[in-house]
């Protein structure tokens, strides 16, 4: 498609508005420290004990499938002798941690750390999560395949991974046009992207099927038509200038959005973008109403909210979190933890 | 930290507290009020259609409990190939739940899942 720009000329610095790829890019190059921990019971024979110990910076849009390749490439150069290789099969591999909680293979890296974040605040003595790594088992053998959901295979996660785009389009639009409009190559680009954690290759697909943060309220100028060119294709702009921007942050029916509890549940509904007074939703909003015990009205929170690793200001609009917070997989994940009585965040 | 520890254990609990009370304090889980949603199940091309299509299912279910609950009136084993579609549209992770996906994709009262022997939309 003539709109493509070649990969190296960043095409998504110039079209889009400078912030929202500010917030992207940094939504996207999170990294978080794993320690990576072979369950010493299940190491095979004259396996090299002490060393069975990797540790690693993940993508947070990253899944644990594909970070198996780089472990394994370790553990056989490392630790393993040639006939523990040989016996080794990673189709048995699965993740614990280390408070025995299994590891989903379909969830974001980064979702799984600010998950066990959020579940650390209900302990004492954990005042120091932040700058640790989480530490994960690696279990070699018998895995608890009823419970973990998927094969550990890139390919299944590849599936979920697409299961979850579609359904946050549907939430978004009330149907899955802009996903099933992609061409094979461009929904393969997006996971091609998070395999090889190329931005441009990502976002170059992803921005079709984004909102846009190009603001359509309080009559402000049309956008310039560099920023239609890149954000959708061509044929899906009527090019007039008055038709509000049906692909903008404040067009859609519902931001997808979950909300995380500390040792669950997960909680999802309907997040639209204003409200029914025609207010912006905001995040101080949408956890007043869903979550009055832990955010009460008028009084000092109980808890706090981590998007991507970072403390959510309260005055966050949901449609904006949508277009720029969101993960890859196109949600955005709440994770809410327990303040300790100490300190106030917001 | 208590008060907090006490709110949590309000929002982890599936039942309401008494009667309606949940529906106050967690609109989120107001759905859990009837405790029970309607799923209307709609084969899609060579799949087996069923007599009864219409089910009421607890809300708190994780969808995989939908998709064992379809292979069980479908007669299927695990092998069988089954794929289950929202909508006609996606498929949801095995880990969400029947609630959150009622509530969000329901149609006239009831969450519309569709069921292939192939996959329909990959």
């Amino acid at each position: 498609m003539s709109t493509y720009a070649p990969r190296h000329h960043a095409p998504s610095a110039f079209s889009t508005p400078a912030s929202t790829t500010l917030f992207r890019r940094l939504t996207w190059e999170g990294t978080v420290p794993l320690e990576i921990r072979v369950d010493s019971k299940e190491l095979p024979a004259n396996s090299d004990r002490g060393l069975e110990c990797y540790y690693m910076q993940a993508p947070r849009v990253s899944y644990l499938p594909l970070i198996i390749p780089e472990i394994k490439r370790f553990l056989m150069d490392v630790v393993f002798d040639e006939a523990g290789a040989r016996v080794i099969k990673e189709e048995d591999w699965w993740f614990e941690s280390e408070e025995g909680s299994l590891l989903k293979w379909h969830w974001p890296i980064g979702l799984i750390y600010d998950s066990h974040t959020i579940a650390s605040t209900l302990r004492p003595n954990t005042s120091s999560i932040q700058i640790t790594p989480l530490r994960l088992i690696l279990h070699l053998a018998s895995p608890p395949t009823d419970k973990l959901l998927l094969s550990p295979s890139a390919d299944a996660c590849k599936q979920a991974f697409m299961g979850q785009l579609k359904e946050a389009d549907f939430i978004r639009w009330g149907n899955t046009k802009r996903m099933t409009g992609l061409r094979k190559a461009e929904q393969d680009g997006l996971w091609e992207g998070i395999r090889e954690h190329n931005f441009e290759e990502y976002w170059r697909v992803a921005a079709k099927v984004t909102p846009t943060t190009t603001p359509t309220r309080s009559g402000s100028p049309p956008p310039p038509s560099s920023t239609s060119m890149h954000t959708r294709p061509p044929s899906a702009d009527p090019g007039s200038t008055a038709a509000p921007d049906r692909d903008g942050a404040y067009s859609v029916r519902s931001v997808p959005v979950r909300i995380y509890l500390p040792d669950g549940p997960v909680l999802q509904d309907l997040v639209p973008p204003t409200l029914e007074d025609g207010t912006v939703h905001t995040l101080a909003k949408y956890l007043a109403v869903h979550l009055p015990l832990l955010f009460p009205a008028g009084k000092p929170p109980l808890a706090y909210a981590l998007l991507q690793g970072v403390h959510a200001p309260s005055d966050a609009e949901m449609a904006w979190l949508g277009a720029c917070m969101a993960g890859a997989d196109g949600w955005v994940n709440i994770c809410v933890g327990i303040l300790r009585d100490s300190h106030h965040r917001f | 930290m208590q008060a907090a520890n006490d709110a949590l254990q309000v929002y982890q609990k599936p039942e309401p507290v008494q009667g309606n009370a949940l529906c106050t304090i967690c609109p989120i889980h107001a759905v859990t009020a009837c405790r029970k949603v309607a799923i209307l199940f709609k084969a899609i091309g060579n799949a087996p259609i069923m007599k009864q299509n219409l089910y009421k299912i607890n809300a708190q279910n994780q969808f995989r409990a939908v998709i064992r609950f379809l292979r069980k009136q479908l007669g299927y084993n695990p092998q069988d190939a089954l794929f289950t579609y929202i909508n006609l549209s996606f498929a949801p992770a095995p880990d969400d739940t029947v609630l959150n996906l009622h509530k969000s994709f329901a149609s006239d009262g009831a969450l519309i899942v569709n069921y292939s022997t192939t996959v329909a939309w990959g």
